[in-house]
């Protein structure tokens, strides 16, 4: 895999390590239901769900 | 349910689990056991009852704060693709076999840090292991609605932990090298890793979905419960610090754990597993998270004002409802997420307590006088001692000390003990200056902090509910009470432990670095780990070392570890890859380096430095020599690297070159055949004219008739020479581009029939007979002063060729979709397919039918080709039955535009 390429994921990494901890997560903190779950569970969950397709992503297209 | 029931199924699983690590060993499957899917699923041992029982009841309890146990891997995974590969390599390439040998290794190879970090792990993990023993035998006895026995030997749970014992230390000291892969355990470990997602995932569905009716059933009668917002929320700015804390305390954890390092480093096959495991381990903990909160809030609705354990409310709740068989299951799952840690937990703490601490500091005296086959017995033994006193000594733990505290606060401790290491591992593989006396007082000043900060509370906690220790500090002085040290007191426990022992391990692990001089092995190291991608082919090389050394003392030492056999092998490996010649008496550096690591398997890196470094004599290298010499390796490197790719540079222009003295040459010899053929075309016509002229000149007494014969020779044959200079001329003009060609909309037909007329006398003569297919208009962009010679040619080839009698011409046209395509078909005797593609070169003819005068130029072909492909068209000869048919494209379009 190119430097460049691996560089993406770290960008990643950073971009997880903002949008998980404070002071952005606490905007989403919130008990309020969205089909039935609390939104902050909704947040934490899609922030997951789009690392790992961001993953998938890019190692499926770049890692030879 | 029956107490013997249980144990029978559990005994039954635990059977499975033996058959599939046997089944793994085995070099046939491997196939299944050496893939980036197993390698993947093996990480979530990270997974244990604290994830399948303790997030619950986190969920239920408290809140949140179960989930950045997740958070700090997820955080970091993608990162993995650089951070973790370093790691890999670096530990393949120094036969390293756990964090202890990792850490101390780069730290001059440090018998002392090594035993540092062992004792550490140790007084993380080992109530870790006993917290998972623990959860094992509560739901036991929830399953089976007994009570736990006060007397050990009744209870049917210690039974257990031995099987459990039995297991990991017979499968885990399959190897005497430490750094083997061990793919039986690794198999079975994956596989439990999916029973325990599964089981999970099932009990899950079955709350939300059976017992409640969705998510927002759940939520509507949640919502109503007393403080519902405040544990489905963060909640403020405080509480967010302490979610940022323990998200990196997971996020070191990742890395750090010894079981982690043993699965996702020391059992790594292959690097590019990496591939697979940076998007399934994190898609892996997702799905085991989804279920989480239906559960522990439908538990919280089902038994709201109960007196239960929230911890096993997935047990419970089917247990409520009757269901015996989900009941089995989700034990069954917790069971697995139990003994995977266990077993892998034990089998790295007793690698790590042989390799770094006993065999150092006690039986390497013993070892080093043996005969080989005793060695490895003995080195085996230790750790199959090992590994089995760890579990049963995690067990008497849990029984003795009775721990009251909930799955995840342990946890939590044993995560931030293990933290002590980060700055010391991290520093190792990004920070050349980071020294030995920096990681060793750093990690003793963390762990001493964490020890006063958590471990005795929570130690007097269990014991003494009296003291004032906790409320009231040390001595009474506030400022050191163990959960506000210095007065900070806005923290949780644990990220306040995590806090103040991670700020003095760092500072004291950067300043002691900065301010003392290593020593030469330690930067040694440090360049090797740093750099790992310039030395991971050739890495004996960057080992620095200077002294006197014999290969017989050497390969002495070794043989006492590895045996006659392979011994030999290994310095046979050794020889050919350095080119060594074998008879070499004196060892080098890299020999030296190179018997270290194939010591390292056996019996860690410090006592194989020990070992080796009683065989031979070192000289003592100052700090700046090291420095030298390692920056000569990697400017020879460099060089070598700039040699290769300027020799690469000259190899293609070489090839290059070659290629165009080749079609040079050949072209050469094409202008001289063409000089010849032309030479001997030009001769005949002329030898013909000149014996005419001669007769003429020579004798008048020729009779009229004869001279008017000889005269009209002498015409034709000077015709013949002008139209052949004409052609000559004429294919000149093409082949150099002077010839231009003026397109217009014509209709095909028309100039086929327009190119017979002419030839109408001649195709009687001969008796053929002509036939143009599709009579319509057909319409073509080209210019049809040469299209018509192109037909007039191939047509008067035709004709040539055809038999005397029945001559038959086809002439057909096809319309596609940017082009047509014209055919001219004779019955004569054909085209030898070898010379489809020569026949349009020039003289084509001259050269093969030198039995015969020869019939035309031999350059009609030759110009018709060129014309066409003026057209943008292609002429080529198709394969027929009977006779030649050749075929030629034209345009449907201004080929201009």
């Amino acid at each position: 895999m190119k430097k460049r390429h691996q560089q993406k994921l770290v960008v990643l990494s950073l971009l997880l390590l903002l949008a998980l901890n404070l002071p952005i997560v606490l905007l989403f903190d919130s008990s309020e239901s969205f089909l039935g779950f609390p939104i902050i569970y909704i947040y934490i969950f899609s922030a997951w769900l789009f690392s790992v397709l961001m993953s998938w992503i890019v190692v499926q297209r770049y890692y030879e | 349910m029956n107490s013997a029931v249980l144990l029978l199924i559990l005994l039954g699983y635990l059977g499975i689990l033996f058959f599939i690590a046997h089944w793994a060993e085995k070099k046939e499957n491997v196939k299944w056991t050496n893939n980036s899917y197993v390698y993947s699923l093996s990480l979530a041992v990270y997974c244990t009852a604290w994830t399948y029982y303790g997030s619950i009841g986190v969920a239920a309890n408290s809140g949140l704060s179960y989930l950045p146990i997740y958070i700090g891997p997820i955080i970091i995974i993608p990162a993995w693709i650089i951070i973790l590969k370093k790691i890999i390599r670096i530990s393949r390439v120094n036969k390293i076999s756990s964090i202890a040998d990792f850490i101390s290794l780069r730290y001059g190879n440090s018998r002392f840090l090594g035993a540092i970090v062992t004792v550490v792990c140790l007084a993380g993990i080992l109530p870790y292991i006993a917290l998972q023993l623990k959860a094992i035998s509560e739901t036991f006895h929830i399953v089976t609605k007994t009570n736990s026995s006060s007397y050990i030997f009744d209870d049917t749970t210690t039974y257990v932990a031995v099987a459990l014992a039995l297991f990991a230390s017979y499968y885990g000291t399959r190897y005497v090298d430490a750094s083997e892969k061990r793919k039986g355990i690794v198999t079975a470990v994956a596989l439990e890793s999916i029973l325990k997602l599964v089981f999970f995932l099932i009990i899950g569905i079955y709350v939300t979905f059976f017992v409640f009716d969705g998510y927002e059933d759940i939520y509507a009668k949640a919502s109503l419960l007393e403080n519902f917002k405040e544990k489905n929320t963060i909640g403020g700015l405080e509480q967010g610090l302490n979610w940022f804390f323990l998200s990196m305390v997971s996020l070191f954890a990742i890395f750090l754990l010894p079981r982690q390092f043993q699965m996702s480093v020391v059992e790594n096959n292959r690097e590019r597993h990496i591939k697979t495991a940076i998007w399934l381990f994190p898609l892996y903990l997702l799905l085991f998270n989804l279920f989480v909160y239906p559960i522990a809030w439908g538990g919280n609705v089902l038994f709201e004002g109960k007196n239960v354990n929230a911890d096993t409310y997935s047990l419970l709740i089917p247990q409520f409802f009757d269901n015996k068989i989900l009941t089995v299951l989700v034990f069954l799952g917790g069971f697995s997420a139990a003994i995977s840690m266990i077993v892998v937990s034990s089998i790295s703490l007793s690698t790590m307590l042989s390799n770094n601490l006993l065999i150092p500091y006690s039986f390497l005296g013993k070892l080093r006088n043996e005969e080989q086959t005793i060695n490895n017995k003995k080195i085996v033994n230790i750790r199959k001692i090992g590994i089995f006193s760890l579990i049963i000594g995690a067990y008497f733990i849990y029984r003795f000390f009775a721990l009251d505290y909930s799955l995840v606060s342990i946890g939590l401790i044993s995560f931030v003990i293990i933290a002590q290491l980060a700055p010391a591992f991290f520093g190792a593989i990004f920070w050349r200056r980071g020294s030995r006396m920096g990681a060793i007082y750093g990690i003793l000043i963390g762990f001493v902090i964490c020890v006063y900060t958590l471990l005795l509370p929570y130690a007097i906690g269990l014991t003494n509910n009296e003291s004032s220790f906790v409320s009231e500090g040390f001595q009474k002085i506030a400022l050191l009470k163990p959960f506000q040290l210095f007065g900070l007191d806005y923290l949780q426990p644990v990220p306040h432990a995590l806090f103040w022992s991670m700020l003095f391990n760092s500072l004291t692990y950067f300043a002691v670095s900065v301010s003392f001089k290593g020593n030469y092995r330690e930067r040694n190291y440090a360049e090797m780990y740093v750099d790992i991608d310039k030395y991971s082919t050739n890495h004996e090389n960057a080992f620095v070392w200077k002294g006197t050394a014999y290969t017989r003392d050497i390969e002495k030492v070794l043989i006492r570890f590895l045996g006659e056999e392979r011994t030999k092998r290994a310095m046979n490996i050794f020889n050919v890859k350095y080119n060594v010649d074998k008879n070499q008496e004196l060892a080098d550096a890299r020999l030296v380096k190179f018997a270290e690591n194939l010591l390292t398997g056996h019996i860690g890196t410090a006592s194989a430095r020990i070992l080796i470094s009683s065989v031979v004599k070192e000289e003592k290298i100052t700090l700046p020599e090291v420095l030298k010499i390692l920056e000569e390796s990697k400017e020879n490197i460099t060089i070598n690297k700039k040699l290769t790719e300027t020799s690469n540079q000259l190899q293609k222009i070489t090839s290059e070159l070659q290629k165009a003295n080749e079609t040079l040459v050949r072209k050469d010899v094409q202008k001289d055949e063409f000089l010849d053929t032309v030479t001997h075309e030009l001769r005949t016509p002329i030898t013909a004219i000149r014996a005419a002229s001669e007769i003429l000149h020579d004798d008048d007494e020729i009779p009229e008739e004869l001279r008017k014969q000889f005269l009209q020779n002498i015409i034709s044959e000077s015709d013949r020479l002008n139209r052949l200079i004409d052609k000559i001329l004429d294919l000149e003009k093409f082949e150099t581009g002077k010839q231009t060609i003026h397109p217009t909309q014509n209709d095909i037909i028309a100039t086929i029939e327009n190119s017979i007329e002419p030839l109408q006398q001649l195709i009687k003569n001969k008796n053929i007979s002509v036939y143009v297919e599709s009579k319509d208009q057909i319409l073509a962009f080209y210019d049809e002063d040469r299209i018509i010679q192109v037909i007039t040619n191939l047509l008067s080839n035709a004709i040539k060729f055809c038999p005397e009698t029945e001559g038959l011409i086809t002439i057909q046209v096809k319309k596609k979709e940017n082009f047509i395509e014209t055919s001219v078909q004779d019955n004569g005797k054909g085209i030898n397919p070898n010379d489809f593609d020569v026949i349009f070169d020039k003289f084509y003819q001259a050269s093969n039918q030198n039995f015969k005068k020869p019939v035309g130029s031999g350059l009609g072909l030759a110009i018709c080709k060129q014309i066409i492909e003026h057209h943008k068209g292609k002429i080529w000869v198709e394969s027929s039955i009977k006779g030649a048919c050749i075929v030629f494209t034209l345009p449907v379009k201004n080929i201009e535009n």
